[in-house]
């Protein structure tokens, strides 16, 4: 049955769908081209020049270029002529000073930087201001050398203009490789999936979900909720405002708090000391405390959201039933197992989905405490992601890497995704309107 | 319900998972005034004056009142935007006829849990287009825009489970679909609205990693930077005990939203997309 | 993070006087200055500016015009995120004129265009650039050009606290020997392991604290991989050098000190705080750290006498194929592409003044940095300091610096993970050096020398 589009539902939408639209669509569409680049902190992201180098000509030699365009492009050279001059009296020069310049050096010409500066500050009407001299200097340069050209055609013209008769395979080479901005490449899955580095990475990931899906997640969650339900009101309301705590404190505090709670002078090494047992740093001092740290801080937020949910579904059973279970004799663990358990089947199924979706792609928690540590024993993909794209300490961010390995983890959730809406019969949530005008 | 069973294992359990949360929030407050030698488990002394900060602007909190105000004006904006624009964008999801109903439906719940880690970049980009970035408006946008599908998932729930009568009865009477919308429908969803509105609130005002990112020398600081760099230990003047107190600050307001609005939070459902 | 912002307004010439008087049009001009890792101590890196402004100002108006200088400053106390805010903003335009950072910077920057060579805007063969120190600018410089100029120098030593060396058997004279000893390489690092066991045996030093190196990652660590025989760059063809030898000598050597039990396998990432407080107060037999440590240690951790406690050395050599050594990592002020070029041009200027030698030593000094000429020994400031003129005089001259280049980051990276897993004990040695070589491999193919020495 086909039906007449809401003009009101359109209206209403938009502002969500243009928010959307540049806030979460477009990043989402630049990640995924993104990750078919080299892109980084080097390359830039806006684009680049074309910049011929001392140390791409070592390197071009080095890879059988001709000596002779190699020469020619490494001579840093200043000439006296009718051009210099003319490009100068059009770059604004002084004219007194250009005068000078005409009368004593024409027709020389200089080496160096330096040897050409010598000589020009040997002038009286120099410009007082280095900077002034310098852009004086400019015009007469004939090099290419460590000059930024913005375009390609710049490059060509003054690269065949230095060095005459350059074959056209050479200038290919140069413009390729003088490029300081990024390629497409397809390189970065491939680089992800070279070193074993990355393995390591994905099976802390899958330790990292599953155990603390399981452990806290969804057996906490549900520990927590069927106790508080059978507690009296207030005492369960206090365990319920204890066990959301951790949600609602900001993350740094939260973080900072368990490090407080586990590092060397903390707690619980205080307390191991007084026990006689070994006191150390637990949470970076040993693979297997740091795990269990990371999994508790990330449980100790995740539990609650379990909590929440089955306490929910709990209220709405039917207390008759209850009732009827007790009259018949049943315990507390058989009312849980044979009614409580199978009533909670599908906020079971939904907490687990979702909340896998959510530990996938967390890592403030971890970063802001092991960091990933030690080593890289406590370090998922999500937070090496993000280092890699966004924060790490000697600053060489590779955007594309990162990108591709945030691509990777998108294609993981989509296909979770896919496989959750079909659990939850998702044709059931977009019934057809019963009004329609 | 009969006591069928003994009460207090249950509550020696609970309170044992639960003493880490208890021990570090109550060292927490403790340590904001008290000061505790390193190595020991119990404070020595009183200290009061960890709380100067206040009224002392010379300490490494700056000015907290500002940042405080900052803190507000960022959390508040991010509710405005994700309760109106889910108010309207839920109610379209829920009632009317759109094209691609279905599309959309699948992709916000599916953006529901898309790793905002992997779009920084990309909003980075989209930023500075616009000329939004380093600005704290650019930041507001993306927060609310990150928790979008979520509110618009949340009050398509509240919607989908008011009664259809009460919007036919509004339609018989020859108001319009918009009219139905504001002064029938609206009401109706009041428990979400608020129960989303505190959410949003409470989320604004924790972030702490899009400011840093997006906007990271704006002078509009807001209370999780300026945690941050009272808690960097490379300061010569680190003091933990002032962070510990800046911490309970910050997190003071949270706790009286929660505790008296701790029912309707519970409305959300589960509430949140944190793991 | 961002710690501290503030503007300046440094206009002290009366608008009305000069314009009156000398017809001359007011110059405004807002120059901001971002500086990374830098707390309170470390402020002048960006007060020099101020006052660089203000003399700016000064002379500008006896020569009759008027310039009206805000300085606009930001200290980052980290790095990783002063970097990541430098990069996003070059890239949006909104850098700041002059950046503040590590010189190993200087090569990814200088590519994606966000630099403008300092050379093109001063003279470095003119006053108070022509008295800095010629292995600084060769620091400051790129392929080919001078990017920045130094803004200070460091140097990153070997400690030792005397009592502990004098309770395990040496003499007042040994001890004052050692630091030669350690030049001439007779004395390496297994050897300071061997001291650093007997120091825990002897009770001196609590088990686990014998040997404690910087608790994170740092420029420090490879020192121990040149203590291998590790060079950084192949001097003939100016590539980086991955060299497989000494990078396996060097996670070894951490390796074999967990295995002796003087550092734990666990030790990085350790807390900056407690490293302080152990290594100020005698608790480590032997460290290595900064010569910028020295203000913390005296100032704030109560080490009173530092010289009759403490005897500092460069990192000694770990075998025969390596040598003493230690890094010295300037920061430099560098010109960023943001803004007009007659701002940069004034920014170069006020750099050139902020780098006068009293100048300069204010921040030396302040934070217990090291100096950038000749002359700045000069001021009595700095000469005062015994400190100062002892680790310029002792250590400088033995310091080398990482490379520039714009694929350093990457070596730097996998050799820091690499170090990472094989401590801890999650990988062997050799894996550990076989995936850093297949990472820089992998990123950067033959844009990297290897060494195997026939390994």
């Amino acid at each position: 049955m086909r039906s007449r589009t809401s003009g009101l539902g359109l209206l209403l939408i938009s502002p969500a769908m243009l928010l959307l639209a540049i806030f979460f669509f477009t990043p989402a569409l630049l990640t995924g081209v993104f990750s078919f680049t080299n892109m980084s902190s080097s390359t830039g992201i806006s684009g680049g020049a074309y910049v011929v180098t001392p140390n791409l000509l070592k390197a071009l030699s080095a890879r059988g270029m001709q000596p002779a365009t190699i020469e020619a492009l490494e001579e840093a050279s200043y000439s006296v002529d009718a051009d210099g001059l003319a490009a100068a009296r059009a770059a604004d020069v002084d004219p007194a000073f250009l005068d000078e310049i005409e009368a004593r050096y024409a027709g020389r010409a200089y080496a160096t930087d330096s040897d050409f500066l010598a000589a020009l500050k040997d002038l009286p009407s120099r410009p007082r201001r280095i900077r002034d001299l310098k852009l004086a200097m400019e015009p007469f340069t004939k090099s290419v050398l460590n000059v930024r050209f913005a375009t390609e055609e710049l490059a060509r013209t003054a690269i065949a203009e230095r060095v005459a008769g350059i074959s056209d395979d050479e200038m290919a080479t140069l413009l390729s490789e003088s490029y300081t901005g990024w390629v497409w490449t397809t390189e970065n899955f491939g680089k992800l999936f070279a070193g074993h580095e990355t393995w390591r990475i994905i099976a802390n990931t899958i330790f990292y979900v599953a155990t603390t899906l399981t452990l806290f997640n969804v057996t906490l969650g549900l520990f927590l909720a069927v106790t508080t339900f059978y507690l009296p009101k207030k005492l369960g309301a206090i365990f319920t405002v204890i066990w959301l705590l951790p949600r609602i404190t900001p993350v740094v505090l939260y973080a900072i708090m368990w490090k407080w709670f586990t590092w060397d002078d903390g707690f619980v090494a205080v307390l191991a000391g007084e026990l006689g047992l070994p006191s150390f740093n637990y949470m970076k001092g040993s693979v297997t405390s740091a795990w269990t740290i990371v999994i508790m801080v990330n449980g100790f937020i995740g539990a609650s959201f379990g909590m929440i949910l089955f306490s929910g579904a709990l209220r709405s059973i039917p207390i008759q039933q209850l009732w009827a279970s007790e009259v018949d004799g049943a315990t507390r663990w058989q009312q849980v197992r044979y009614i409580i358990l199978p009533q909670l089947r599908w906020p079971i199924l939904f907490v687990t989905s979702y909340q896998t979706l959510s530990l996938l792609t967390s890592y403030q928690e971890i970063w802001l405490t092991t960091n990933g540590g030690p080593g890289s024993t406590t370090t998922v993909w999500a937070l090496e992601s993000f280092r890699t794209a966004l924060f790490n300490y000697s600053g060489s961010l590779q955007y594309g890497l990162g990108a591709a390995m945030a691509l990777l983890l998108v294609a993981v959730g989509l296909m979770l995704s896919i496989i959750y809406l079909r659990l939850f019969r998702f044709g059931e949530l977009v019934t057809q309107p019963k009004i329609e005008f | 319900m009969t006591r069928n069973f003994s009460i207090w294992p249950v509550v020696l359990i609970l309170l044992l998972i639960s003493a880490p949360i208890v021990i570090m929030y109550s060292y927490l407050a403790l340590g904001t005034v008290t000061t505790t030698e390193p190595g020991d488990l119990l404070p020595s002394k009183l200290a009061l004056d960890n709380w100067r900060f206040l009224f002392d602007t010379s300490t490494a909190a700056g000015n907290i009142w500002i940042a405080t105000l900052n803190t507000f004006v960022f959390a508040a904006s991010i509710m405005v935007i994700v309760l109106t624009v889910s108010a309207t964008g839920g109610y379209a999801m829920s009632r009317l006829n759109l094209p691609f109903r279905r599309f959309v439906l699948s992709g916000i719940m599916v953006m529901h849990a898309f790793p905002s880690v992997t779009l920084i970049i990309g909003v980075f980009l989209v930023l500075q287009f616009t000329g939004l970035y380093d600005t704290m408006i650019g930041v507001i946008l993306v927060k609310a825009s990150l928790m979008l599908p979520f509110g618009i998932w949340i009050m398509k729930g509240f919607y989908d489970a008011v009664p259809w009568e009460i919007e036919m009865a509004g339609v018989q009477d020859g108001a319009s679909r918009f009219t139905v919308w504001r002064r029938l429908i609206l009401p109706q969803v009041r428990a979400g609205l608020v129960a989303l509105g505190l959410f949003a609130f409470l989320d604004g005002w924790g972030e702490y990693v899009l400011p840093r990112i997006l906007a990271p020398t704006n002078d509009f600081r807001v209370l999780s930077i300026v945690l941050e760099l009272v808690g960097n230990p490379d300061r010569t003047n680190y003091d933990f005990d002032l962070f510990k107190t800046v911490g309970v600050f910050y997190t003071l307001p949270v706790l009286v939203i929660f505790v008296f609005f701790q029912h309707r939070l519970m409305d959300i459902f589960g509430g949140g997309t944190k793991g | 993070m961002t710690i501290m912002k503030k503007t300046t307004t440094l206009a002290i010439a009366s608008a009305l006087l000069s314009a009156t008087v000398f017809g001359a049009m007011a110059e405004d001009y807002t120059i901001s200055v971002w500086a990374g890792g830098s707390g309170e101590e470390s402020d002048y890196r960006v007060k020099a500016i101020e006052i660089a402004a203000d003399l700016y100002e000064q002379e500008a108006a006896i020569r009759g015009e008027e310039v009206n200088i805000t300085v606009d400053t930001q200290l980052f106390s980290g790095w990783d995120d002063f970097k990541q805010a430098v990069t996003l903003a070059a890239e949006s335009g909104t850098a700041p004129n002059i950046i503040v950072s590590g010189h190993e910077d200087i090569g990814p920057w200088a590519q994606a265009g966000i630099l403008r060579p300092m050379e093109d805007y001063v003279d470095f063969d003119a006053w108070p650039l022509n008295q800095v120190y010629d292995n600084l600018i060769q620091v400051s410089s790129f392929d080919g050009k001078i990017w920045g100029i130094p803004q200070d120098a460091e140097s990153r030593p070997f400690f030792f606290w005397r009592k502990n060396l004098e309770g395990i058997g040496y003499s007042a004279e040994e001890i004052d020997a050692l630091p030669q000893k350690i030049l001439d390489g007779e004395y390496t690092l297994y050897d300071m392991l061997g001291d650093a066991k007997k120091m825990q045996e002897a009770g001196l030093v609590d088990d686990m604290k014998g040997f404690m190196p910087r608790p994170s990652n740092g420029p420090d660590y490879w020192q121990f991989y040149q203590s291998f025989g590790g060079e950084m760059v192949d001097a003939e063809t100016g590539k980086l050098v991955f060299d497989k030898r000494a990078l396996t000598d060097m996670y070894q050597f951490f390796v074999d000190a967990v295995e002796m039990g003087v550092v734990p396998a666990t030790y990085l990432g350790g807390d900056w705080d407690t490293w302080h407080g152990s290594v100020s107060a005698g608790k480590a037999g032997a460290w290595h750290g900064g010569t910028w440590h020295y203000a913390q240690w005296t100032k704030k951790n109560g080490l009173d006498d530092f010289f009759g406690n403490i005897v500092y050395t460069l990192i000694p050599a770990g075998n025969e194929n390596g040598r003493a050594n230690s890094i010295t990592h300037p920061l430099v002020y560098l010109l960023s592409t943001t803004g007009s070029d007659d701002d940069a041009a004034l920014s170069a200027d006020l750099v050139s003044i902020a780098s006068e030698p009293r100048i300069n030593a204010l921040h030396a000094m302040k934070s217990s940095h090291l100096a950038i000429g000749k002359e700045e020994l000069n001021v009595p400031l700095y000469a005062e300091s015994r400190w100062a003129t002892e680790a310029t005089k002792n250590l400088l001259p033995h310091a080398n610096a990482l490379p520039n280049s714009a694929d350093f980051g990457v070596v730097w990276t996998a050799m820091f993970k690499g170090l990472e897993a094989s401590w801890t004990g999650v990988s062997s040695v050799e894996d550990a050096v076989n995936a850093a070589e297949q990472t820089v491999g992998n990123a950067l193919g033959d844009k990297v020398v290897y060494r195997n020495h026939g390994m």
